[in-house]
């Protein structure tokens, strides 16, 4: 198995955490190895935010340490799909945040289009839109099935801090529950 | 097994040095370098050891200089304007064969550059950017369970051959966190007198070329001399003398290459091309080899884990049957130029791929594919 997962949004968004949870979780109690970078502006909010991870059974299959096919994308901010479609392989599971608008040019037919309105179900069932990332997280868990949902709970437990944690992992399990790809597709 | 974290390079190496060994940390902050110091100034102190912040650079290193004497495996980290201000502290460190570790995080080009960026611009800095006639060692890791396991190597280098020792790493390591297993690494450990004090002289070499080191403390006679020296640690300002020291620093490092090189190779047993690469920049171009595999060219990598000291018979080994070596890095071609000399009998192709993030697969694969047509 080797994943190649690009999440990118705007900064605010807790881009670069659901990267950081993704890496601890695969590396520390997924057994995977895994190299990630991340890139941001230097503004606190709504500048570029991206994360770059990929995710192997083996070192061996490590080399590059930035996405340039991703398998895997979760769109944070989908109005800026245009700036990352570049590095989106065919066939890719695309996740959106629909709470923002999908730019219908920018799609391709290859892609898996699936998504749920992460920041929406953040606010009004969660109370806060600051953890619209780990319903999204959830959401991938489910999707994309390579990581369990105990791992990455762990990995929350570990990074985010103590009194954040009950309701990132409530965010988590909310977004697991959002269903598989059959449900989630973007029709 | 043994615990496996997810950090950044900067990170495992301050893990790799501590399970060396390390007891002394002084340095300045500076990016990309900075917290490699916090992590160590919150991890050491809980072992035992030191760690403190000087007003910069220049008293940091002297302050690991004394560490060291002290009897305290000591280093340092720093990037290009700080390695700057601390080449004459290295100097001495050389000519008075004090063991340290200097981290060297690479960022970007002359001056301040752009310091959270990287390029692979400090290589012959490293070599040779203080003066005098010397050869120290420079490892340099492509990965951050690599920086764990070189950051200890380099740290036993450094107290085996009582020898400054530098752990080249850069800012594109510095920013990518990994999977790190903190595998079990040896301890450095320098060779202590085995005569009694009267007897001791603290320049005076056993057959590998490095002398015994006494610390202060230890009821030895030690002479930190920094002018030309004899055995004794006696100024001497003749021709004979100062050959045989300089040629005997010189020789420590290159004779016992072997403790310091490793030089990794990947899919070169049938190659007929290869891409010699280094650091991170060494990343990109394993990925471009595998993808050259795939169509079929028999393309490989060859990857020294320390470029100084060059040592040209490790290089032919590792390049093989190969006919053309294309040389990648992050630069102006600068190691370009050893490899071509070292390498007369091949065709040796420079592609100095200056890129602030990293050059890309494909960058490499067009240079390779060019050079095919």
């Amino acid at each position: 198995m080797r994943k190649e997962v690009l999440i990118f949004g705007r900064g605010g968004q807790g881009i670069l955490l659901m990267g950081h949870v993704i890496g601890v979780a695969a590396a520390k109690h997924a057994g995977l190895y895994v190299t990630s970078t991340e890139s941001y502006s230097s503004e606190m909010r709504g500048g570029e935010s991206r994360s770059d991870l990929i995710i192997a059974d083996s070192e061996e299959e490590l080399d590059y340490v930035k996405v340039r096919n991703a398998t895997d994308v979760i769109a944070m901010y989908p109005p800026r799909l245009g700036l990352y479609e570049h590095l989106i392989g065919e066939g890719a599971l695309v996740q959106f945040d629909t709470s923002f608008n999908i730019p219908k040019d920018t799609l391709r037919p290859s892609w898996v289009k699936v998504g749920a309105p992460y920041t929406r179900i953040a606010e009004e069932e969660l109370g806060t839109p600051r953890v619209a990332n780990m319903v999204a997280l959830g959401h991938f868990v489910r999707l994309t099935n390579f990581l369990g949902l105990e791992a990455v709970e762990a990995a929350i437990e570990e990074v985010v801090k103590k009194r954040w944690i009950e309701i990132n992992k409530k965010a988590l399990r909310r977004g697991y529950d959002l269903g598989g790809v059959e449900e989630s597709l973007l029709r | 097994m043994a615990r496996v974290e997810f950090i950044n390079a900067n990170l495992a190496i301050a893990e790799g040095v501590m399970a060396a060994g390390l007891r002394f940390f002084a340095g300045y902050p500076i990016t990309p370098t900075s917290d490699l110091f916090e992590y160590l100034a919150v991890e050491l102190p809980k072992r035992g050891g030191v760690v403190i912040q000087f007003e910069d650079e220049i008293a940091s290193i002297n302050a690991v200089i004394g560490a060291s004497w002290g009897g305290a495996p000591a280093m340092t980290a720093t990037s290009g304007p700080g390695f700057s201000l601390m080449l004459e502290g290295l100097s001495f460190a050389i000519m008075t064969e004090t063991p340290l570790l200097l981290a060297y995080i690479m960022r970007a080009d002359p001056s301040t550059g752009v310091p959270t960026k990287s390029t692979q611009a400090d290589v012959f800095q490293a070599r040779y950017g203080a003066h005098g006639n010397y050869e120290i060692p420079a490892l340099v890791p492509w990965s951050a369970q690599e920086a764990y396991e070189l950051g200890a190597k380099a740290l036993w280098v450094a107290e085996r051959l009582r020898v400054p020792t530098i752990l080249l790493s850069d800012a594109t390591l510095a920013h990518t966190f990994e999977r790190v297993e903190f595998v079990p690494v040896r301890r450095a450990e320098r060779k202590k007198p085995r005569v009694p004090p009267e007897e001791y002289r603290p320049y005076e070499p056993e057959d590998d070329l490095v002398p015994p080191m006494a610390s202060f403390g230890e009821g030895y006679n030690v002479m930190v001399e920094s002018l030309t020296h004899d055995e004794r640690g006696y100024y001497a300002p003749t021709n004979e003398a100062h050959r045989r020291l300089i040629w005997r620093l010189v020789e420590k490092v290159r004779r016992n290459w072997r403790l310091i090189h490793d030089t990794k190779t990947y899919y070169m047993d049938d190659a007929e091309v290869a891409i010699y690469a280094y650091g991170s920049t060494a990343r990109a171009a394993y990925a471009a080899v595998k993808e050259l595999r795939r169509e079929g060219l028999k393309v490989g990598l060859v990857r020294p884990t320390a470029l100084w000291p060059f040592i040209d018979e490790d290089l032919k080994r590792a390049v093989g049957g190969a006919r053309r070596v294309f040389v990648v890095e992050n630069n102006i071609g600068l190691m370009y130029k050893e490899v071509a000399r070292a390498l007369r009998d091949k065709e040796v192709v420079s592609a100095p791929l200056i890129d602030l993030e990293l050059p890309t697969p494909d960058q490499i694969i067009e240079v390779v594919k060019e050079w095919r047509r």
